[in-house]
């Protein structure tokens, strides 16, 4: 136990002691937050949506009002035809279009004793070259929606994207989990590099010739990289929340043993690159390899549903997938496109397939 | 120096009777290399006992199955009685290793290294003790990257010795230290010869080999082709040694015969070389009977077969550097 501490020790100061990983772990996910931040903080920056009211009811103007009450959210009031053209040109970042009826169906919904109807039907227009606005706005969309079908009843609007339901829906609040698990997936991964850089130094084989056993090794190589990664969650939630009022609504517990899985997934990932990675420099082009894919095909900076169809089956398959989604409905408290069960079937399957290929492939001379 | 003898509660003595390394038969074969073909031999406890012979002859294959890094294809190999594919967890608590490759964590300094090795055994030698013994006092927070290279080896050979070790492996201990740094680890396996320590150590140097070997092994191509002390390795090979001396003409062979310990006379090219089996009376003869002349014998000397003749004599190949 006590050969586990200090080889834990020895890997945190031999981490700490390389200036390259700290700023990779720890600098470069806080630049993503406070940049993120400060573009949708700042007040000449706002989410700009064309309102397409083909409804002009009661409802539909509570719904405005809605929109409208978002500090982010500039609304004007266009017809359909105006309002593509405006999207065309870049002059709004969205199309919210109300259809004839919405206020009639949701008259019907909240009478005494509703009688559950087809929900209405809100459409949400995004561009897809526009992945982040398009991001946001479909939080605030789902935001609003959220409020107006408070409650455990059927659902009285619905939009025909994904929704995030929420009381406290801050623009930074989808950005942040999303780098955090970016993060993650980058301490996981780069987990590959030191092993190999020591198997090539003979560093492992040298520790082969003592009493320490593989476990031991593997054991503080993981808890190290948990310990790192707690530190991440802390650092970038404590700046999200200090500078850019971001509020972290579930539970500290669920969001801490995601955090454990998703590091955990994603350092087995990274011991399946060290078990075919023959050298560190192999090593290093494979870690690029696998991060990219995952890093833009995860919903980190584009969202999933409006990426091509192939893409999206390829996302559906890929752990950093989940793992942001989980962080998430965690921290910003909503249902989404996967139960939470689910995600976590994901990730314990990934850390389960990788730790199980690396201990089969991995040498250790 | 028996600081670090003086330093054990109690001596070992489970493995007092047999050899401390016992190699029988052993093989084992890379793809289409057989790098070690049929090895044996025992070391005794206390002694230093070295396999000499160029890269590849399979001296480092040997001894990292010894270590218990490598599994042999056939053959039998025990250290302090210990078998070492079957226990090699017993096995690597009692012995002491250093690999051709002493680069080990290069963002940590020695003191650092030092506690963490000593924290995978069950009993080992006070962090000071080692530091002091091999004279790291004034790198101790110096990060093992900073070292020289000879710095570095002695830590390789403090962190073998971090478990008090019984048997310690030096696989090529000094290659690519200068000759001061090389001075200084001989220096060092002496002094731990001197402890009652068992070594085993590969060097292709013939040198280092003479200087620090009890026995020694000469290996090639996965083979021992000779072993013994380094004299018998040579007497063996070349039966007798010779003194020579510039030719004196007043000098007949049968008063040269007549001289203690010669067995034969060669004249060449202007010297006389005599074969002996005892050096200083054949040398003493030649000084009385020439002084009885009034003579002087030119350019006297002894001519010894070296490890390098017998290398080339067995091998067909001189020893690279």
């Amino acid at each position: 136990m006590s050969a586990l501490i200090q080889l834990s020790i020895a890997n945190i100061r031999s981490f700490v002691r390389d200036r390259a990983a700290l700023f990779w772990t720890f600098a470069f996910p806080l630049i993503f937050v406070v940049l993120f931040g400060l573009i949708f903080q700042g007040g000449s920056t706002s989410i700009k949506l064309a309102w397409v009211d083909s409804d002009a009811s009661a409802g539909s103007a509570a719904l405005r009002a809605s929109f409208a009450s978002i500090k982010e959210v500039v609304l004007t009031d266009e017809d359909q035809a105006t309002a593509t053209d405006q999207m065309k040109t870049g002059k709004v970042d969205a199309i919210i279009e109300v259809p004839h009826g919405y206020g009639a169906s949701v008259a019907a919904a909240t009478a005494a004793g509703g009688t559950p109807t087809a929900p209405a039907n809100v459409t949400v227009v995004t561009d897809p070259t526009q992945a982040t606005t398009g991001g946001i706005v479909q939080a605030v969309v789902a935001g609003v929606l959220g409020a107006v079908n408070q409650g455990g009843r059927p659902p009285i609007v619905t939009a025909n994207v994904t929704t995030i339901q929420t009381q406290n829906l801050n623009i930074i609040s989808y950005l942040v989990p999303s780098i955090l698990g970016m993060a993650l997936m980058q301490l996981g991964v780069f987990a590959a590099i030191p092993l190999v850089a020591d198997r090539e130094k003979k560093i492992l084989k040298r520790l082969n010739a003592t009493p320490l056993h593989r476990w031991q090794l593997v054991g503080s190589n993981v808890v190290m990289r948990l310990i790192i990664g707690i530190i991440q969650t802390l650092i970038i939630v404590a700046v999200g929340t200090a500078l850019f009022g971001l509020q972290v609504t579930g539970s500290l517990i669920l969001l801490g043993s995601l955090v454990v899985l998703g590091a955990l997934a994603f350092i087995s990932l990274g011991y399946v690159i060290a078990s075919f990675a023959p050298t560190e420099d192999a090593a290093n082009s494979m870690t690029s390899v696998v991060q990219f894919p995952l890093m833009f095909l995860s919903g980190t900076f584009f969202v999933i549903d409006q990426m091509p169809q192939p893409l999206q089956v390829v996302a559906r398959f890929l752990p950093l997938t989940y793992l942001s989604d989980a962080l998430r409905q965690v921290m910003v408290n909503g249902t989404a496109f996967s139960p939470l069960w689910f995600c976590f079937a994901v990730l314990i399957g990934w850390t389960a397939i990788c730790f199980g290929i690396s201990s089969r492939f991995f040498r250790w001379q | 120096m028996t600081m670090i003898a003086a330093s054990l509660p109690a001596p070992r003595t489970a493995s007092s009777a047999g050899p401390a390394v016992r190699v029988q038969d052993v093989r084992k074969r890379y793809g289409a290399v057989q790098a070690v073909d049929g090895v044996s031999f025992e070391v005794a406890p206390g002694e230093v006992f070295g396999l000499l012979g160029p890269n590849g002859a399979g001296k480092t294959t040997t001894v990292e199955m010894l270590e218990g890094l490598r599994a042999p294809d056939s053959g039998q190999l025990e250290v302090l009685g210990i078998d070492v594919a079957r226990n090699p967890d017993d096995l690597k608590q009692r012995v002491g290793v250093t690999l051709q490759t002493a680069e080990l964590y290069p963002k940590l300094t020695v003191v650092e290294v030092l506690d963490l090795f000593r924290s995978f055994y069950k009993r080992s030698l006070p962090t000071n003790q080692l530091i002091e013994f091999l004279d790291l006092g004034e790198r101790r927070t110096a990060q093992t990257r900073q070292l020289s290279g000879g710095q570095r080896q002695r830590l390789a050979v403090a962190l073998a010795l971090v478990n008090d070790p019984e048997v310690i492996f030096l696989d090529e201990p000094t290659t690519g230290l200068d000759p001061a740094a090389r001075r200084s680890l001989w220096d060092l396996v002496q002094k731990l010869q001197g402890q009652g320590k068992t070594i085993l150590l590969t060097t292709h140097y013939m040198e280092e080999a003479e200087v620090l070997c009890d026995r020694l092994a000469i290996m090639d191509h996965g083979k021992i082709l000779a072993l013994g002390t380094v004299n018998e390795l040579v007497a063996r090979r070349f039966k007798d040694r010779s003194v020579r001396f510039d030719e004196i003409a007043a000098l007949d062979d049968d008063q040269l015969k007549a001289l203690p310990g010669v067995e034969s006379i060669k004249h060449d090219e202007g010297e006389t070389v005599l074969y002996t089996q005892d050096v200083p009376a054949t040398i003493g003869g030649v000084l009385a009977l020439t002084e009885s002349l009034g003579v002087e014998p030119g350019n006297l000397g002894i001519r010894r077969p070296t490890l390098e003749d017998l290398f080339l004599d067995l091998t067909g190949r001189a020893l690279r550097d």
